[in-house]
């Protein structure tokens, strides 16, 4: 629409211009018209003039005889000529001027002649003839044909000039009207313009309003949906502490009277061994009670029930723990501090020298960036990664650990390699969950390593990913923001 | 056993309190135990009708606390024996499944003289008692009085 506009307004200048500068043409071409019939018109009386002026010389002349006189006519009728000619040149884009222009000449040229035997007359001294002449000049038609056509021509002019008087004038009038109507149609259009401009920017304005206002709502959507989540997350904690506390209640008393149970067991057994002595006669049972046959039996098979009602009981107990500690670390505050990376892990490394060495592992620490985080943490992580490494080397081969670091866009990326037995592709994601573990379950473990490191990195900020192939080592990469700040995640406890 | 101290013990699980009573006795304590399932009962026997505790003055007792209870927080009952100037002498043993050290923290904060984590492990447990029956016979329960 604008553009619209812009581009009418710019036809209609372009428009104003082009005729204004045909019509100030237009109004000088006509202006020099008036001057030229107004040339004209001089030059007729002009013309005239001299013819009278001739005439009285000669009259004057006949007279008086005085050379004077004489002078005077001849400087008069070499006037007349090119007096004449001068017309006709003027007159000559009139057709009908030009025709009143050659009679006129016919005329003064009679006249002249007139004129000429008169004066020759005068000269010898013949005045009789020479007042005939001219008396006879004055009756005969040359001086009113001269009378005449000059009258004639004159008319002429004037009607030219007033015609071409009043074109000029049609023409400036048309000039300045175009001018003016251009001049209105613009300013027409610079209202309609700003008009738009304001109520574009008007609308812009509210766009604007509209924007602030979405992207306020977007604001409070996210902390709104940020509170439900660490609402969420926090029932999820409070649920898995209550769940795994109370689950412990019920198992201390299962733990308890099955060792009541195998204490009972124990007299039971003794008593009916000692019963059995005594019915066959034997000797009252004194000391350690041998039972026999069907008993021993009996008894094992109690012993191997409670046995496993134990083991199984025990079993339920550490995991319980290990969920009691998982959320214990989930609810506690992390502590940004800076860290020197290297003497963090060489201080590991030492406190698990023992595993290593009976490992046959050799551990390298390359030189690390130091960060800002939670010291218990990262040191929760890597011994965590450090005794995974050693845990799971190939038999028979020297182990080789080496923990790398480097930084990139304000995070440190850490790597802990070994050349160890290495993990199935498929298992990769299977490893970080709760209580999976994967390959061959030679070495004791519950399966909460990795998903507690894992939850670590992702309270401080982080993010871990392995790359393993079966045999051929692990490889995890931990990306830990390089200064962690307590307030974006802590929030989460 | 000469002193006359009665064991107050607040325990809802059943069980629970038939393996302390069992472990207490076998460490060779004999003094009465009187069971309570729940905090209210408690609360009435030891600040008596009028909640004043004025019911057990001159009476010595040894109360022994679990944490979760069904219709009050341990905590709170512990606060309470503290804070009234007739039981604030009774020695307070907290026996619960707890191992928080948060909480360990706070029950030690509010005056608990001893803290015994419940392990399913039966034999630390039974230890722990049979230790805390020892303990009872060593040591003077002032009476509740003055």
């Amino acid at each position: 629409m604008q553009i619209l506009l812009l581009s009418a307004g710019f036809f209609v200048l372009v428009a104003i211009s082009v005729s204004s500068v045909l019509l100030v043409n237009k109004a000088r071409e006509d202006n020099a018209r008036v001057v030229h019939t107004v040339e004209a018109e001089g030059q007729i009386a002009n013309l005239l003039l001299e013819v009278r002026r001739a005439e009285s010389a000669t009259r004057a002349y006949l007279l008086s005889s005085a050379p004077q006189f004489l002078d005077e006519y001849q400087a008069a009728a070499a006037r007349i000529l090119p007096a004449l000619d001068q017309l006709e040149k003027l007159t000559q884009d009139n057709p009908a001027q030009v025709a009143n222009a050659a009679k006129l000449r016919k005329a003064v040229e009679q006249r002249l002649s007139e004129f000429a035997r008169g004066v020759d007359r005068i000269k010898n001294s013949d005045v009789a003839t020479a007042v005939t002449v001219l008396r006879d000049g004055t009756s005969t038609s040359a001086v009113e044909t001269i009378a005449s056509v000059g009258r004639d021509m004159r008319n002429e002019e004037d009607r030219l000039f007033r015609e071409r008087t009043e074109t000029a004038d049609r023409t400036q009038k048309l000039a300045s009207s175009v001018t003016i109507a251009g001049s209105a149609m613009v300013l027409a259009l610079a209202f309609g313009s700003v008009l738009l401009v304001r109520q574009s920017s008007r609308a812009r304005d509210q766009a604007e309003a509209r924007m602030r206002d979405a992207n306020l709502n977007l604001e409070a959507t996210v902390d709104e949906r940020t509170a439900d989540l660490r609402e969420a997350n926090d029932e999820i904690q409070r649920f898995a502490y209550i769940v795994s506390h109370d689950l412990r209640s019920p198992l201390v008393n299962i733990m308890g009277f099955t060792s009541e149970l195998e204490e009972l067991g124990g007299d039971i057994f003794r008593r009916i061994g000692g019963l059995t002595q005594v019915a066959t006669g034997g000797p009252p049972p004194a000391g350690e009670i041998v039972l026999e046959g069907a008993d021993k039996q009996l008894s094992a098979d109690f012993a191997e029930a409670l046995g496993f009602i134990k083991s199984s009981i025990a079993k339920m107990d550490r995991l319980i723990s290990a969920i009691l500690n998982l959320t214990r670390e989930g609810r506690r505050e992390f502590v940004p501090v800076k860290i020197d990376t290297r003497e963090l892990i060489e201080a590991i490394v030492s406190t698990l020298a023992h595993q290593a060495t009976e490992a046959q592992a050799e551990i390298h620490v390359e030189p690390l960036p130091n960060i800002i985080s939670d010291r218990l943490a990262l040191e929760q992580i890597f011994s965590n990664l450090i005794d995974n490494g050693i845990k799971y080397l190939k038999s028979g081969v020297p182990g080789e650990i080496r923990i790398r670091g480097r930084t990139k866009l304000g995070y440190a990326i850490f790597e802990i390699s070994d050349n160890g037995r290495g993990i199935d592709p498929k298992d990769h994601q299977r490893i970080f969950d709760l209580f999976r573990r994967a390959g061959t379950q030679d070495k004791p473990g519950q399966g909460i390593g990795l998903a507690h490191v894992r939850a670590l990195v992702r309270r401080l900020g982080g993010t871990m990913s392995v790359s393993s192939e079966l045999n051929t080592g692990s490889t995890f990469t931990i990306t830990l923001p390089i200064a962690w700040n307590a307030s974006n995640r802590n929030a989460d406890r | 056993m000469t002193l006359p101290v009665t064991i107050i013990m607040i325990e809802d699980d059943e069980g629970h309190a038939r393996l302390i009573e069992r472990n207490i006795r076998r460490s060779g304590v004999n003094n009465e135990i009187i069971a309570f399932p729940n905090g209210t009962d408690a609360m009435k026997h030891l600040f008596g009708a009028d909640g004043s505790g004025l019911a057990q003055k001159g009476n010595s007792l040894l109360i022994l606390l679990d944490l979760n209870l069904p219709d009050m927080t341990g905590i709170d009952i512990l606060k309470q024996i503290k804070e009234n100037k007739y039981l604030k002498a009774s020695p307070v043993v907290v026996l619960t499944t707890t191992d928080d050290s948060q909480e360990i923290k706070r029950c030690y904060e509010l005056g608990c003289n001893v803290y015994i984590t419940k392990p399913v492990n039966y034999e630390n447990f039974a230890n722990a008692i049979r230790q805390l029956g020892l303990f009872f016979s060593v040591i003077q329960v002032p009476p509740a009085a003055s």
